[in-house]
């Protein structure tokens, strides 16, 4: 058994990995994720998972319904860490199994997949607790913004062309290239999937394909909105979002970008609902929500999107894991996470 | 001079460091207090060393810890027994501090030199102690009294004594009940010192007092200490005294050991019981009808059938979901108490409602328990009855259910008998196969393989072969030899729902289940029948499918000989390990490396 596989069954008993695994685990990462882009193709057959937030449990349920990986294709819409006990342990079995299984699983950029936010919600936090030091968070930081220095020699920059920006000059320059986690995928040319919504900068996938991901979530611009919108009936055309980041779209938007894309329906996550899923605007979007029983304290189901080869839906709506498959719960819950 | 000084410069830096504003270094110094007793000799530490520490009232609580701890040891230091008083003063200060473990600690050092100490020096130390504490103004030392009365109470004389019984009725009757609390927990060791006389009279009310004192938490630890304050009295005292009040708070009746053997008067425990059963708290109806079964047990079937079954029956009906749970957990038990009859008549209809309860738990909870009925109620009752319901159950929406019934089907095949079996449970097994959910799916394609192990192959042959290979049968219901399989017209109409099944998700748990058949089926039917199958599967259009049919083939190969692999399952992984998908490929190359390691060690 590679270290890999030892890893990935570790993680899947919610036992954290040693510091220099982790790093590893990162940099093995990093030069997967690289080569993927802002709009990454997906083939059906695929699962589609919303927010995750560090329920681990709960994510070990979900498996449970869905199926294990690699046997079921995944595509997680974001969200992974955050609110939950075991965010660290959440995000790298999805780590290692991008490594592991590159073409089985794709993960996609949620809003908390960032610095700012992760050190607010939770994840600083319990990296700092589980590791002693923040370098853990750090790695994992960089997968979700990647800005890694590279040394490379100049033609190898050439070769690699706008993936590489050069910072300084010389025989050997160092290099800012970037990655990271997408920032949506396309099934089949037919459905988008992205984890907050639309933005008014960008009506073609064209647009979002040009984005410059190599970078914190700003606090506006196509980058933040696709991040942060939301669908909303009342709204006609576009609105302010009381989220204070991206925007509210009405379903004039919704249809007009799925026209202009020749794609079926936005599949998006971002915001619980208590059925575990939601259609709006006549099946032109849906939300899927995959954290039951959100912060372990808001009753809601939790849903999956099975896609078969022929793009048949089938949702499956589970539950959050009983009691007694949850394990020792933490010690210490830190209440200020939650709602 | 110099030789003598040197030694003691470190004690000196060590006294100094007790006085430190360094809490770290005041607790280094607490923890070496002997070695700074040593080196003062005797006297000083009884003049000098313990005067100091009973005065600095230290106000951090760790400090104040270690030295409760280290004072518990400290005799020798002082001048042997004779001077262990001394050591009663700083730790009747610590004794009143507002840190619980502290108190705990110094009440811990107290009873340990309490111990050692003379009859005489105890009823001229550590009594007055024990009275001073238990007067105390704050809490806090009245809480820490109640631990020190059965250190007093055995060299005290008769008024003493008494005095002494009196004080500790007070201190059950607390205003504070955290005191309270500290009376209920050390009864049972003051109890062991109390005469015999005395226990029955002045201590036994304080206990009857305490497990119906207005607090839950005082009433329980009162109860804790039942098993205790069971063993000093008479059986008979234990079983009227004691036992009804372990039964009131359904504690398990082997916790009192020996006094168990006893004939109980069934006319004064069932009452109390009863009522418990009725109780208004849905906490406590939980448990009490999580000990109906134990109850059951002690009573002859008549009184269990006359006064347990109609609570029984009223809890199976209560309005809290975890009262019925717990009761389904349970109840199945009192089959064999009640008897055939009785069991037939009243029990099943209420294992029956419960199978159809509404909360997921009751319905387990029962489930679970199915095997304790069959014995009871013999296998032909139980198919009339049971089976609708668990048909009813093998689709319930709770997909935990539905594991739950499928993992009770191998040993109710087992019971039921092939014929049997076919009619009724066949069909869902198949169903299984195609569940929503991946789990049920999976333990699905357990249970064929443990119905093969069953029935026998030559069933497995009949019954499962033609539904996990559709593709074959598919082919085979043409031949004029299948007619007796068409024949079972229910079936063939699920096959080809099967074979034309476009989910990947299905056709992969086929595929598991044709893995885990072919050792049970054997070389031959492996190769004529299954592994045909494996081989066109490798033509799929999903990755998944592909590189899982690697997988299968892997495990095949040390089912069928070594001909068929070379022939058939060799050249499928060659083709796969030329796969465009990486995954397909990773795996195919794995199943052909085995297939090397198989060849190099034959």
């Amino acid at each position: 058994m590679s270290d890999l596989d030892r890893q990935i069954e570790q993680l899947k008993k919610c036992e954290p990995l040693k510091e220099s695994e982790v790093k590893a685990l990162c940099l093995k990462a990093m030069e997967i994720l690289v080569e993927e882009s802002n709009v990454q193709r997906v083939d059906a057959p695929v699962t589609i998972c919303g927010d995750i937030h560090g329920q681990f449990y709960d994510m070990k349920e979900l498996f449970k319904v869905g199926g294990d990986c690699p046997k079921t294709n995944y595509l997680f819409l974001g969200d992974f860490v955050d609110r939950g006990f075991y965010s660290v342990e959440t995000f790298l079995l999805l780590l290692a199994l991008k490594v592991r299984y590159p073409d089985r699983i794709t993960l996609i950029r949620g809003n908390h997949e960032s610095r700012q936010i992760t050190q607010v919600y939770g994840f600083y936090d319990e990296c700092l607790r589980k590791y002693g030091s923040v370098n853990v968070w750090r790695y994992c930081t960089e997968i979700f913004d990647y800005l890694r220095m590279y040394k490379l020699s100049r033609t190898a920059a050439v070769a690699r062309g706008s993936d590489v920006s050069v910072l300084s000059s010389g025989n050997i320059v160092t290099f800012y290239r970037v990655c990271f986690i997408l920032l949506s995928a396309l099934i089949e040319n037919k459905i988008f999937s992205v984890h907050g919504g639309l933005s008014p900068a960008i009506s073609t996938l064209d647009q979002i394909r040009t984005i410059d991901r190599k970078q914190e979530v700003p606090h506006d611009g196509a980058m933040c909105d696709l991040l942060w919108s939301d669908p909303e009936d009342i709204v006609d055309g576009w609105g302010l979002s009381p989220r204070g980041a991206g925007f509210l779209f009405g379903g004039s938007v919704v249809t007009s970008f799925n026209h202009t894309n020749n794609i079926d329906y936005i599949c998006r996550a971002h915001q619980l609902v208590m059925e575990g899923y939601k259609w709006m605007f006549n099946n032109q979007i849906v939300t899927v929500w995959s954290a039951p029983n959100y912060c372990y304290r808001c009753g809601n189901v939790a849903a999956i999107l099975e896609l078969d080869e022929n793009l048949n839906k089938q949702f499956r709506v589970f539950d959050a894991a009983p009691q007694e498959s949850r394990g020792t719960p933490a010690k210490k819950p830190a209440p200020d996470y939650f709602l | 001079m110099s030789t003598v000084e040197a030694p003691l410069y470190p004690i000196a830096v060590l006294i100094d460091e007790l006085k430190n504003d360094d809490i770290q270094l005041r607790l280094n110094s607490i923890r070496r207090l002997s070695t700074i007793a040593r080196a003062l000799g005797e006297e000083r530490t009884r003049s000098e060393l313990i005067p100091f520490l009973s005065e600095n009232n230290d106000d951090d609580d760790e400090v104040l810890l270690a030295m409760a701890e280290e004072l518990g040891v400290f005799i020798p230091y002082v001048g042997g027994l004779e001077h262990a008083h001394v050591l009663l003063t700083p730790l009747e200060t610590l004794c009143t501090v507002e840190e619980t473990c502290v108190r705990d600690k110094a009440v811990e050092s107290l009873c340990k030199i309490g111990s050692q100490m003379r009859e005489n020096d105890l009823i001229e130390w550590l009594t007055p102690l024990v009275k001073r504490l238990a007067a105390g103004e704050w809490f806090t030392a009245r809480v820490s009294a109640c631990g020190l009365f059965h250190i007093a109470y055995p060299s005290a004389p008769e008024t003493l004594k008494t005095e002494l019984r009196s004080i500790y009725g007070q201190l059950c009757q607390d205003d504070m009940p955290m005191v309270r609390r500290s009376a209920a927990s050390n009864l049972w060791k003051f109890a062991g010192t109390v005469e015999s006389a005395h226990l029955k009279a002045d201590i036994m009310q304080m206990f009857e007092d305490l497990t119906q004192d207005d607090q839950d938490t005082v009433r329980l630890l009162a109860v804790e200490g039942c098993a205790a304050l069971g063993k000093l009295l008479e059986p008979q005292d234990c079983a009227a005294r004691i036992l009804p009040v372990i039964v009131i708070f359904s504690q398990r009746p082997e916790g009192y050991g020996g006094a168990n053997a006893i004939e109980f008067p069934e006319t004064d425990l069932l009452p109390a019981y009863v009522r418990l059963l009725r109780d208004n708290e849905a906490e406590v109806r939980i448990a009490a009808a999580g000990k109906v079964t134990k109850f059951c047990q002690i009573l002859s079937p008549e009184l269990a059938i006359q006064h347990i079954l109609p609570c029984v029956k009223e809890l199976s009906l209560d309005s809290s979901q975890h009262v019925r749970a717990a009761l389904a957990s349970v109840m199945m038990g009192m089959a064999p108490v009640l008897g055939k009859d009785a069991t037939i008549e009243q029990l099943l209809p209420i294992f029956l409602s419960l199978l159809k309860d509404e909360f997921p738990d009751v319905r387990l909870n029962i489930i679970s328990k199915l095997d304790q009925v069959n014995q009871v109620i013999g296998i032909d009752l139980l198919s009339q009855s049971l089976l609708p319901a668990i048909v009813e159950l093998a689709e319930d929406r709770h997909w935990r259910v539905r594991l739950a019934i499928i993992e009770y089907i191998p040993l109710l095949a087992n019971q039921l008998g092939v014929g049997f079996f076919d009619d009724k449970l066949g069909g869902l097994c198949m169903q299984w196969l195609q569940d929503k959910v991946y789990s049920i799916r999976d333990a699905a394609a357990n249970n064929l393989k443990r119905l093969a192990e069953e029935f026998g192959p030559d069933w497995a042959m009949q019954h499962i072969i033609p539904q996990v290979c559709p593709i074959i049968l598919t082919i085979d219901l043409l031949h004029p030899k299948s007619k007796n399989l068409c024949s079972l017209g229910v079936l063939s109409a699920q096959v080809l729902e099967i074979a034309n099944d476009s989910h990947y998700l299905h056709r992969m748990t086929l595929l598991r289940a044709i893995s885990l058949l072919g050792p049970v089926m054997g070389s031959e039917i492996t190769c004529s029948k299954l592994l045909p199958v494996v081989v066109n599967a490798s033509n799929d259009r999903v990755p998944n499918i592909k590189f899982n049919v690697a997988k299968v083939l892997q495990s095949l190969i040390s089912v069928v000989d070594q001909s068929v692999v070379e022939k058939t399952i060799r050249p499928c992984l060659v083709e796969l390990s030329e796969d465009p998908d990486v995954d397909v490929r990773y795996f195919a190359v794995q199943g052909l490396q085995s297939i090397d390691q198989v060849t190099m060690s034959s």
